[in-house]
């Protein structure tokens, strides 16, 4: 199992860091590299939580379900001025709420599983390496930033870049995108 | 000649202590003497680690032993040389275990993920060797423990808020008001403790907050607490009988009506909610620096405050929590690693988000089977031991057999 893990990370170290070799220019190669890291990430994240929402379809359904027959009573019980049943209501759908804003956020693992592993890689390999700011972001920031600072700006950025693309991809194109939507 | 005989005595007594005390400044001046002999030379060196670490490291003993550091060791955790080497598989499974709390109990599962960091990777035991060695890197290792429970919690409400956002249920001036509140508080979390924390001190008030959420649990099985939660049911389910429902009011979302910083208005389902930006960002500064304190997320705390102190309708709660939790969680870990210079393990959290979805996958398929009660009680045995156990340990040095 270790060998194996052992290989297993040489061989990701070298399949990702090919992408950080394109031009020769050091800063050009490291912004390469890192979009392209960024893709993989927001890839393998989608990916998973497709198959989560496969998986799991009926009991998010049910939840979702259950979260807008409550919903909509207090807010009926609301706008015909009964504040006790409001606040009743209010009560009551905590714990459907409750449930599901957990569930979202053990969901939510799903999608941003490779960013750490991403974070660790890039930790390996550019740990020493410092990015120089200018002002005004000195005062906010420091004189320099390392490897995160790049990393997840790009992976938001990545991020909002898939959402355009992904009617126009394989397998993506035909799930839904969100628990929820 | 009786003053004379007091006097003699009290110069025997004088003249015992004074022996005593003397031969407990040889004994001690010698054992000194001994322990500056055998006192290994520091590492001198930051071995290759920057920042903070670096600093600490250099600090350290050198050496083989608890609470040493030995430079020519395998590099463990943060690139320790000889460091604490973490499983990953370890993490894992305990990782499945938060992801399945996060889906059948909810709030309990980001406790967990911080006793898997304290406890079950070992790292809290890794912290105490160098409580009395190296107190700098006993603190490190502290912050990075509190930093990577923010990242999970950070993380998670990442994505929930974007969830709520696309929903249309988020309050953003509420959010501003209570993030304003987080970004004062975490700068004075960040610059009261950051470095300045053992992690003995940082367990036991840990332990507090469980034994706390423990006894609240407790007080929601008791007659009196379900007692509200029981007219809330019978209320709404009277309500439900008598309407009959006309419209799906789903579609609709919330807009900001007037902000002032007395009172701001909203409109959700075309009903307005007013609250106060005064408490909102009261409730921000209170909450987000027990929660940064801790490395926790604080939703446990954020949802009875906006339900019940500033009044809100719990959907629109749910999803400003998870905005407030996200704005307090990034103002912390930048505070933290940025302005403080601490570092976490990053295959450590990446193995953990594996398992925690894993575990909420297998949750709903497997909590249905134990009634909710049972699962109250389970955690509630385990909340109180846990907070105890932290507790104890913590501020006292107290070892609980299991």
């Amino acid at each position: 199992m270790q060998a194996f893990l052992a290989y297993l990370i040489v061989w990701i170290d070298g399949f990702l860091i090919f992408f950080y070799r394109f031009t020769g220019d050091p800063v050009v190669d490291f912004f390469i590299g890192t979009i392209m890291l960024s893709f993989f990430c927001v890839i393998a994240g989608e990916f998973t939580l497709s198959l989560a929402i496969r998986f799991n379809k009926r009991h998010l359904d049910r939840m979702s379900k259950e979260m807008t027959e409550k919903e909509n009573l207090s807010i009926l019980a609301y706008e015909s001025g009964d504040k006790d049943s409001y606040r009743a209501l209010n009560k009551e759908a905590t714990d459907a709420w409750g449930k599901h804003f957990f569930t979202m956020t053990a969901y939510s693992a799903g999608i941003l599983w490779p960013v750490p592993f991403a974070l660790g890689w890039l930790h390996s390999r550019f740990y020493d390496v410092e990015f120089p700011l200018t002002f005004p972001f000195t005062l906010v920031f420091g004189e320099t930033v390392g490897y995160a600072f790049i990393f997840v700006p790009v992976y938001i950025f990545c991020r909002i870049i898939f959402k355009y693309i992904r009617p126009h991809l394989p397998y993506f194109r035909r799930v839904k995108i969100s628990p929820d939507a | 000649m009786g003053n004379l005989k007091w006097l003699r005595k009290g110069a025997m007594v004088v003249m015992v202590l004074a022996l005593a005390l003397s031969l407990l400044s040889i004994v001690t001046a010698i054992a000194q003497q001994k322990t500056e002999a055998e006192k290994p030379a520091l590492v001198g060196s930051n071995l290759g680690l920057s920042g903070k670490l670096g600093d600490a490291i250099s600090k350290s003993p050198a050496g083989t032993g608890k609470g040493q550091i030995n430079p020519d060791g395998e590099r463990g955790f943060l690139g320790i040389p000889g460091g604490i080497k973490l499983n990953p598989l370890i993490g894992f499974f305990w990782a499945i275990w938060v992801g399945w709390i996060f889906s059948t109990v909810g709030a309990f599962g980001g406790i967990m993920a911080g006793v898997g960091h304290m406890t079950i990777y070992g790292l809290g035991d890794y912290a105490r060797t160098f409580r009395t060695t190296s107190p700098a890197l006993n603190k490190f290792v502290t912050d990075s423990i509190r930093v990577s429970n923010q990242w999970l919690v950070g993380l998670s409400a990442l994505v929930s808020s974007f969830n709520y956002w696309k929903q249309r249920r988020l309050v953003f001036s509420l959010g501003f008001f209570l993030g304003l509140g987080a970004l004062f508080a975490t700068l004075f979390i960040v610059y009261t403790t950051a470095g300045k924390i053992r992690f003995s001190q940082y367990q036991g008030w840990f332990g507090l907050v469980i034994f706390v959420i423990g006894a609240f649990m407790i007080y929601e099985l008791t007659p009196k607490g379900s007692a509200s939660k029981k007219a809330a049911k019978a209320a709404a389910q009277a309500f439900q009988a008598s309407i009959k429902q006309k419209k799906d009011i789903t579609e609709q979302g919330i807009k900001t009506l007037k902000w002032s910083l007395v009172r701001t208005e909203f409109s959700f389902f075309g009903q307005t909610f007013q609250f106060s930006p005064l408490w909102a960002f009261v409730g921000g500064f209170f909450i987000s620096a027990i929660a940064s304190f801790l490395g926790i997320g604080g939703g446990f705390l954020y949802v009875p405050y906006l339900t019940s102190v500033v009044g809100l309708p719990m959907y629109v709660v749910a999803g400003t929590s998870a905005l407030s939790v996200l704005i307090g969680m990034i103002f912390a870990i930048f505070n933290f690693m940025v302005l403080a210079g601490i570092q976490v393990h990053w295959p450590l959290i990446g193995a953990e988000l594996v398992g925690i979805f894993i575990g909420s996958m297998i949750g709903p398929r497997t909590g249905k089977y134990i009634p909710d009660k049972v699962l109250k009680i389970i955690f509630i045995i385990l909340a109180i031991y846990l907070g105890f156990k932290y507790f104890l340990r913590g501020f006292f040095g107290i070892n609980l057999p299991i």
